[in-house]
């Protein structure tokens, strides 16, 4: 059946190729000469790169005045996206199996309110929640904004987590409770193993989300020593003096590199939420 | 069960609270931030009284006799001043009689304070006189007072003689905190600048919204359907990218390629164009990058539901289609666009609210320029609240307009809630792949 994977055999495919392949031309354009121009020179009016340099790679051992160092930075960018990341898997597997198999008072009302949640806005929050961290004083922290990224995406995982759990059959639980494990063990040792491919969902979809997050970290950790990759770059891109398309193209493919990687190697998995699910 | 209901409790705990303080508790404040008039000149925490020349101006109209009264001078015998009396260098009786025989009391003019220095029991000189009633004299204008009553009980104590509606009147003309109002709303039901930006938030989810979301969407899901599987794949991967790569990176490779240095300048360089910055050059080139920016991440999501809806469609219909002689454009027309009612539903209302929420691209690109052309609802909170040139941010302001949004995604959801409810008893082999 291989030859009829798709749908109809006699038409000829060549028109639409090209057609799409058109308009995806802006996309494939940029993404080429994000990579080349850091590594190339070129006159000021010319298309074709014609030289190979490394410059616009010094801001790997240079700290630009001004500016906080990228290593500084790229830290604070990867305890920000593993923290929550850990937050978000730990919680919503907790949630989703309480709300796919345990019978707790309300669990209707919460998972209504789950799914709502899930299709909120949730950045129209952002004042009262930039007000509440001043007040509390976790304003300009990294804990403060890996609270909050890790709430604003706990909806998705749960919903998420709760639809795999439903999928797990009962009877290995029941396996389970008859041998004499307790409900805890029964879900750590028996029913999490077999929602792996879930938790490799959320954790990838998770992490790229906060890997590339922008608006929080700009308002609620704005500060040098807090500072994450993303708002690092848009200061650079928001400079109009000296502007220089090279080094903030480097900076780019410093900090998108680690999203491609993840995203080729594991891109089954998420299409567990973008195509099955529903978050845009 | 017991156990069971216990475990439960424990475990989705972490959940709950989260929730609650991230999302339920915004939302309440939001509401609540949006009745008053915090901006930063009014602080977050509650503010001070104080009686500054400003304020005493501006009362001038409304209580001319209150205001007259706390210009006088009013000399006060307090602990301060007998210490400042003893610094003086004077007889020692002189203070010590000021504290045993007239501590508290108050004077309404320099006249009768001193008055009473003359006759203390050690006969102070002429000049002594005016240096010892100067230690004394107080004035309630700019001090600061923490509190209402701390406030009235001075006014008190210095002898201004008020109405309990006075004093309440003095009192909020002279807070420096923010208050309970209800004047963010009539400023947005009234401002033409709000209707100029509610106009462009809807222009921006029309055209986002028919364009990509859902017609280049369904382009897409379509032409990927009619192909080999590897190419099919290349392109789906491609049409990924935007929403992969972190926002910050994607509007910079937008703005290489419209800004005056960037690829298309360069490119109409080649023909003797003059290079330019087409991405603010204009209001129509704004709203043309804005909406490509946007269209082309917003077109991924549409791309995988529709192409999920599209294979779930049995083969054996298109098979049974060709055999009949349909042309392709017979087949979508017959076969795919009427299964594709709930995907389209779905991804149309699902998009709305995230199109209305959203504004990261359009702050990182255009800022809501040339001059306000792209400023659309979220982002003018955003500016309004947490972002603006003047440097004065109106929390306030900027909640209600977020109050705004937060109303209609709430009223947008539970809408949803009812119609994908029913959407997925009926379509259930559509999504699912």
């Amino acid at each position: 059946m291989a030859e009829k994977s798709q749908p109809s055999a006699n038409y000829r495919t060549w028109p639409v190729i090209l057609a799409l392949a058109i308009v995806s031309l802006p996309l494939v354009l940029m993404y080429a000469y994000l990579f080349i121009d850091t590594v190339t020179d070129k006159q000021p009016a010319a298309l074709m790169p014609d030289t190979l340099t490394l410059r616009h790679w010094t801001f790997l051992w240079q700290t630009p005045p001004g500016r906080p160092n990228i290593w500084l930075v790229t830290l604070n960018t990867l305890i920000f996206t593993a923290s929550t990341t850990a937050v978000v898997l730990l919680v919503s597997s907790m949630a989703g199996y309480v709300l796919s198999r345990l019978n707790v008072p309300a669990r209707g009302f919460f998972l209504a309110g789950v799914m709502v949640l899930h299709a909120f806005p949730s950045v129209t929050l952002i004042i009262a929640i930039f007000i509440v961290l001043q007040m509390v004083g976790l304003y300009n922290s990294l804990i403060g904004v890996i609270l909050v990224k890790a709430a604003i995406d706990l909806p998705l995982g749960i919903w998420l987590m709760k639809g795999f759990y439903d999928s797990v059959p009962w009877e290995i639980e029941m396996a389970g409770v008859v041998d004499g494990a307790s409900r805890f063990r029964v879900w750590r040792s028996l029913v999490l193993p077999q929602v792996r491919p879930a938790i490799m969902a959320l954790a990838l979809f998770s992490f790229l989300s906060s890997w590339g997050e922008f608006i929080l970290p700009q308002v609620l950790a704005p500060g040098g020593q807090v500072q994450v990759l993303s708002v690092y770059l848009s200061g650079l891109i928001a400079d109009d003096n000296n502007f220089d398309f090279g080094t903030f193209k480097a900076v780019g493919v410093f900090y998108v590199i680690p999203v491609l990687l993840l995203y080729g190697f594991f891109h089954k998995y998420l299409m567990n939420i973008y195509g099955g699910g529903s978050k845009g | 069960m017991r156990s069971s209901r216990t475990l439960g409790l424990i475990m989705i705990a972490p959940a709950a609270i989260m929730i609650v303080l991230f999302f339920l508790m915004p939302v309440v404040l939001t509401a609540v931030f949006s009745f008053t008039n915090m901006t930063t000149a009014t602080g977050i925490s509650g503010g001070a009284y104080q009686i500054a020349p400003n304020s005493l101006i501006a009362l001038k109209d409304e209580m001319p006799e209150v205001v007259q009264q706390l210009t006088e001078p009013r000399y006060a015998i307090d602990e301060e001043g007998i210490k400042g009396v003893e610094g003086l260098a004077l007889e020692p009786g002189i203070a010590r009689e000021l504290r045993e025989k007239h501590l508290g009391e108050v004077f309404s003019s320099r006249r009768e304070a001193e008055r009473m220095i003359k006759d203390l029991t050690d006969r102070p000189s002429t000049r002594d006189v005016k240096q010892i009633s100067e230690q004394f004299n107080r004035s309630v204008a700019n001090l600061r007072f923490s509190s209402k009553e701390d406030l009235f009980a001075s006014l008190d104590k210095f002898g201004f003689k008020m109405t309990p509606e006075e004093k309440e009147g003095l009192a909020s003309a002279t807070y420096t905190g923010w208050s309970w109002t209800t004047e963010n709303f009539s400023r947005i039901a009234s401002s033409p600048d709000m209707a100029q930006i509610l106009f462009n938030t809807l222009l921006y989810v029309a055209l986002v919204l028919v364009l990509f979301n859902t017609c280049y969407a369904m382009l897409l899901a379509i032409w990927t359907h009619y192909m080999p599987n590897v190419q099919a794949t290349i392109f789906r991967s491609v049409w990924l990218l935007p929403r992969i790569t972190p926002v910050v990176i994607y509007v910079l490779m937008w703005k290489w390629l419209a800004w005056d240095t960037g690829f298309i300048s360069t490119f109409m360089g080649k023909f003797g164009y003059a290079p330019k910055n087409y991405l603010l050059d204009n209001a129509y080139n704004a709203w043309l990058f804005v909406v490509l920016i946007n269209g082309f991440i917003g077109a991924s999501m549409g791309m995988l539901v529709f192409s999920s809806a599209l294979k779930a469609i049995p083969k054996s219909q298109f098979f049974a289609s060709e055999v009949d002689g349909a042309s392709r454009w017979q087949q979508i027309r017959y076969i795919i666009l009427p299964q594709m009612r709930w995907p389209i539903l779905f991804v149309t209302c699902y998009q709305t609210l995230s199109l209305l929420a959203s504004f990261n691209e359009i702050l990182l690109s255009t800022r809501g320029g040339p001059g306000k052309a792209t400023e659309v609802w979220s982002l003018a909170a955003y500016h309004t609240a947490l972002n603006n040139y003047a440097g004065n941010l109106e929390y306030g302001l900027g909640a209600a307009m977020a109050l705004v949004l937060v109303i209609i995604g709430i009223i947008l959801s539970l809408a949803y809630l009812r119609v994908f409810n029913y959407a997925t008893l009926v379509a259930r082999p559509l999504i699912e792949d």
